[in-house]
């Protein structure tokens, strides 16, 4: 089985093939395009901008990924749907249509969030193998557009036990960053930070963090910080990097906390960290942690695949269709099928 | 021009409510304010006064959420964030064009100040950040 895999949900133009080798995933091919030196210098992505640059550079990744085989020797076509940004979705999904259409190659529409969650599977080869029975995990996928902890029963199967009820956690460092006067994207710059900071010096609240459920909140952190800052009026190069730090201490507490109150309800076999926001050495640390206290596999998505990427999105259809649970979509059905924005991977 | 002081969260959700009650659909609020200004409890506001079940988080990320109302005339409440944006000639640019003027539907933009045309019957909501402990809204 081969899969050519491609994701435009946001500012990354990203292709993969992944195919099957003595019982491993295999990527035969990944390139991932991104387009955040672009939009950096407009401090976010410009989805007018994401989406033209998608358009002029996805024929020529498609090109060379294929090579002179072109769709020969693929199975399969997967892609996001959503959810993300409509405009750049469009020209993934646009541009899978066209290859189903011309190929009678079968389409699969993959979540997005799914995707991340299945970049474990491409990190870590005792999840390929099977060995050890994971199920249920409890999954924390964090990033700049969600924060969401969700149990997972088995391949497909998943249930949400708690979200953000405002801001995300990427979306929270940014904030933060904006408000201390530094770049974007913010989360790199405060963790690096707050590397120099003592995260003890400014105590800020966490937010939710004895209510009895796994909700978060993070947009009153954000303002707390704001007020901090307007008390203090004056502040240097160490106060930044403490309240980098102390921030970070803040956010990383309530999120491990929740994580394993919410293993130690649902009986979870392992822990899984997915999305962007898991390039945060400090929290993959701490979560790393509390899981070899408790003799809890906790696994989490090797740096390249923390970001967007199609690979992720391969191995999602892979696991799909190996466990027959994938929609597929060829023939007539193929024009159905649209960008879904807002498509939730699990409803609570 | 109407203004308003609000004190705490709930006082600016109650404000919000308040500016439901004139809406005929249709509208487009344009809401400007700093960070932590209270843009996002506004909208919360706004979304329990529309009978909106679903709860309202940041559409910083995807742009634009939309969100079913139990109203008898506002069908949709359409939230959108340009904060991630730099100017934008044309609120189109963004996909909006299926909900402006739509007379089920409520348009609400977070720092609408980021953009350029904003259509006639735009009603602006301006949240001043005073101190932690009060707030100024005004609505013209």
């Amino acid at each position: 089985m081969r899969i050519l895999a491609i994701e435009t949900s946001c500012d990354e133009t990203a292709l993969a093939i992944l195919t099957e080798r003595k019982g491993f995933l295999y990527l035969e091919k990944d390139i991932v395009y991104s387009q955040v030196d672009i939009h950096k210098k407009y401090g976010g992505v410009v989805p007018e901008v994401a989406s033209r640059k998608h358009l002029e550079t996805i024929m020529p990744l498609l090109q060379h990924t294929l090579g002179k085989n072109k769709l020969k020797n693929i199975d399969y076509i997967a892609f996001t749907q959503g959810p993300g940004l409509v405009t750049s979705l469009v020209l993934g999904v646009a541009t899978a249509k066209a290859l189903g259409l011309a190929s009678n190659k079968a389409l699969l529409p993959i979540n997005h969030l799914e995707g991340h969650i299945y970049s474990n599977w491409l990190t870590h080869q005792e999840l390929q193998s099977n060995k050890i029975n994971i199920f249920p995990s409890v999954v924390l996928v964090v990033s700049g557009g969600h924060t969401e902890l969700i149990l997972m029963t088995g391949h497909g199967q998943y249930k949400l036990i708690g979200k953000t009820l405002d801001d995300a956690v990427g979306e929270a460092f940014d904030k933060v960053a904006k408000l201390l006067g530094l770049g974007y994207p913010g989360g790199p710059i405060v963790s690096k930070l707050a590397l120099m900071g003592n995260a003890h010096k400014y105590d800020f609240p966490r937010p939710m963090i004895n209510s009895h459920n796994f909700d978060f909140s993070l947009s009153g952190l954000k303002t707390s910080i704001l007020y901090f800052l307007e008390k203090k009026q004056k502040i240097n190069q160490q106060d930044v990097a403490d309240i980098c730090a102390g921030f970070q201490l803040a956010v990383t507490e309530v999120l491990v906390k929740k994580t394993f109150l919410a293993a130690k309800k649902y009986g979870a076999k392992s822990i899984m960290l997915a999305g962007g926001v898991s390039a945060n050495t400090f929290l993959k640390q701490n979560l790393q942690n509390n899981a070899d206290k408790l003799a809890i596999p906790f696994f989490a998505p090797e740096m390249k695949f923390t970001g967007d990427n199609a690979a992720m999105i391969a191995a999602a259809a892979f696991y799909r269709l190996k466990n027959k649970k994938a929609r597929l979509f060829s023939g007539d059905k193929i024009s159905k099928l649209e960008p879904d924005a807002n498509w939730q991977l699990v409803v609570k | 021009m109407k203004e308003y002081k609000s004190k705490t969260q709930s006082e600016t959700e109650k404000i919000a409510q308040a500016v439901v009650k004139k809406l005929q659909g249709g509208e487009v609020l344009a809401l400007v304010g700093n960070l932590g200004a209270g843009k996002t409890v506004f909208v919360k506001g706004l979304a329990k006064a529309l009978g909106i079940e679903d709860n309202i988080t940041s559409p910083t990320f995807v742009l634009m959420k939309i969100y079913q109302t139990s109203h008898a005339t506002i069908k949709r409440l359409v939230h959108v964030d340009c904060y991630r944006l730099e100017k934008v000639d044309d609120l189109d640019d963004i996909g909006l064009a299926d909900y402006l003027h739509d007379p089920a539907s409520i348009v609400v933009i977070e720092w609408a100040d980021r953009v350029v045309n904003l259509p006639k019957n735009t009603i602006n909501i301006n949240i001043e950040y005073i101190n932690s402990q009060e707030r100024i809204v005004k609505v013209s």
